[in-house]
């Protein structure tokens, strides 16, 4: 484990946690009903080569590898026990790319039940919590099940995984989510989180509301409301409206609010520490973000897109910006795709007045694939003596069966930090599996 | 006396509530092999129609989704699918590993040096979303 990870041990909640996490998912799999099989086991590797230069203009070749596996148990009754791992390692071939010549990560790996009623799930071990207020990496135990009457009910409890580059971080990390819905119409959630630090002190505690409206096919509201209790503000509202009178348009709503002093409280980079700037009071962490925004969308002809959009950012104190623009985009399924978009910003500071346009188009040719994207930034006023900021990417991948591919990226760019940037990307990736792949996996 | 009622209530009622439940699970392999950016209402006529990928606030809705109704999301998409860019500790951007699916939704296209800093003060909370709140040690690279 890392030296800026938790490197905590020994506590006794964590030898309570694996001791009931262990047990509890040893014990729903095991007391399962003896029933037919069908035991899978498949996994993914990606080893990629990238070539570029690093901030003191240093020629660097990381070599890195991707691997993910999965053994699925697949029972008859449609329920199913699961163990998922993804990892990735680090190694420099020339000068460094971070501060460390080579690295590593665990990104999951945990142990799921899930039963063929009531969307009952037991997760057990590394895995990215989704409920509600919560979206966190944890070490630990996740459970969900469907109760009576549209119920539904969620909680998790583990040790949170984190990266602490500036400053400590919470220890564990614990919360529910308790819904009630009617599929058809409409579905609302309350959810909470909490953790503690090392000596016990709150960290963070937040709860939420959440709303997924939709009473009529055409329309769609959905919307989230996070609290923080030890600041004892609202950190975000968040809420969008959908409206698709007719089958190929769309209308579209949203609106959000946050508040920088209840959103960024206790983070562990000073990138995100907004109420200090280089270690002096930053007047700023008082600022509060208002976002309103509408698009409307058409599908003239079957495969083709088109999107306007705008959006106002209003600051308590650092003045408004608005965002506009539109979007055009071509797709045929496995064979073409190109689109084309642009937009303006349009803000009271120099750095928030550009236009910003990208084009792209990628098509497959037999077992072979191409796709080249160009994106570029125009600046009012130079930055850094740069105008125009542009990325032009060409790629090139060839399948030479359904579990081999190989594929290379060559990016030039060119910004107010690099003068000309010449990248490239190798990478070669091979599926194994012990019997055909899943139905309807997407990776 | 109390909390040794409650020990055994508590079970007892959720075990209840839980037999009356009796919905059945969402599947957790779709049947249907689903390629590219799938359209779920042309299939589905309840609530699982709502998550057309086409639709053009779909990325932006995304997270909620996932928060409300992560097992659906679990039929077609295995956890690697939300680790590629909602990482602790990830070195690659989303938009160089899949630089050969430009049609896709990946953030930080293009050089995102300057550019992470512009969105980054139009709106920090949004760095959050996917870093998570403890960020990831690339950035201690410049912000120390």
């Amino acid at each position: 484990m890392k030296k800026h990870q938790h490197t905590r041990s020994g506590c006794t909640p964590q030898k309570i946690l694996t001791l009931c996490g262990g047990c509890l998912t040893a014990a729903l799999i095991f007391s399962a009903p003896s029933m037919a099989s069908d035991v899978s086991f498949s996994g993914e590797s990606s080893t990629i080569l990238r070539m570029k230069t690093n901030l003191e203009k240093k020629d660097i070749y990381p070599l890195y590898e991707y691997l993910r596996l999965n053994l699925n148990d697949n029972r008859d009754d449609g329920s199913g026990v699961a163990f998922y791992l993804g990892t990735w390692g680090r190694l420099d071939l020339a000068d460094k790319s971070t501060d460390k010549y080579s690295d590593a990560d665990l990104q999951y790996a945990y142990l799921s039940y899930r039963s063929a009623k009531n969307n009952l799930a037991v997760n057990f071990g590394r895995q990215f919590i989704s409920e509600g207020v919560a979206a966190e990496k944890v070490d630990g135990l996740y459970l969900r099940s469907d109760f009576a009457a549209g119920f539904g009910a969620s909680a998790f409890f583990g040790k949170a995984v984190m990266t602490e580059t500036d400053a400590k971080g919470g220890n564990f990390v614990y919360g529910t989510r308790i819904s009630q819905s009617m599929p058809k119409y409409y579905s609302v959630g309350i959810s909470a989180l909490k953790s503690e630090d090392s000596d016990k002190q709150r960290y963070r505690e937040e709860e939420g509301i959440d709303l997924w409206l939709h009473p009529v096919k055409q329309v769609e509201l959905t919307g989230r409301s996070s609290y923080n209790s030890i600041t004892e503000g609202w950190m975000e509202h968040a809420y969008s409206l959908g409206i698709t009178p007719l089958e190929d348009i769309k209308f579209g709503a949203d609106f959000s609010n946050i508040n920088y002093n209840d959103y960024f409280y206790n983070v562990t980079t000073n990138a995100l520490k907004l109420a200090t700037v280089f270690g002096l009071p930053n007047p700023n962490s008082n600022e509060e973000l208002l976002t309103a925004g509408v698009f409307v969308s058409a599908t003239p002809i079957k495969n083709l897109t088109i999107t306007a959009d705008y959006k106002n950012y209003s600051y308590q104190l650092a003045g408004d910006a608005n965002y506009f623009g539109g979007k055009i985009s071509y797709s045929i399924p496995g064979s073409y795709s190109a689109g084309f978009s642009g937009h303006r910003m349009e803000g009271n500071s120099d750095r928030l007045r550009y236009y910003e346009y990208r084009l792209y188009a990628a098509k497959k040719i037999g077992h072979a694939d191409i796709s080249v994207d160009f994106m570029n930034v125009g600046y009012d006023k130079k930055i850094n003596d740069v105008k125009n900021s542009y990325a032009a990417t060409a790629s090139a991948g060839y399948e030479f069966s359904r579990k081999l591919k190989v594929g290379a990226d060559l990016e030039y760019s060119k910004s107010p930090d690099f003068d000309n940037e010449v990248r490239g990307l190798l990478k070669l990736t091979y599926a194994f599996d012990t019997k055909k792949a899943n139905k309807g996996g997407k990776e | 006396m109390k909390n040794k009622l409650l020990i055994v209530l508590i079970p007892l009622v959720l075990s209840v509530l839980y037999a009356c439940a009796n919905t059945t699970s969402v599947a957790r392999i779709h049947p249907e092999t689903l390629t590219n950016t799938p359209n779920c209402s042309e299939c589905h006529s309840d609530s699982l129609g709502l998550f057309n990928h086409k639709s053009a606030d779909f990325f932006k809705k995304h997270g909620f989704y996932a928060g409300s109704s992560r097992q659906t999301c679990a039929s077609c998409h295995q956890e690697s699918f939300c680790s590629d860019c909602h990482a602790h500790k990830e070195e690659i951007k989303p938009a160089d590993k899949f630089a050969d699916s430009p049609d896709r939704n990946l953030p930080h296209r293009g050089d995102y040096m300057s550019q992470h800093k512009i969105d980054g003060k139009i709106n920090p909370a949004s760095c959050v979303k996917c870093h998570g709140r403890q960020n990831n040690e690339r950035c201690a690279s410049c912000h120390k």
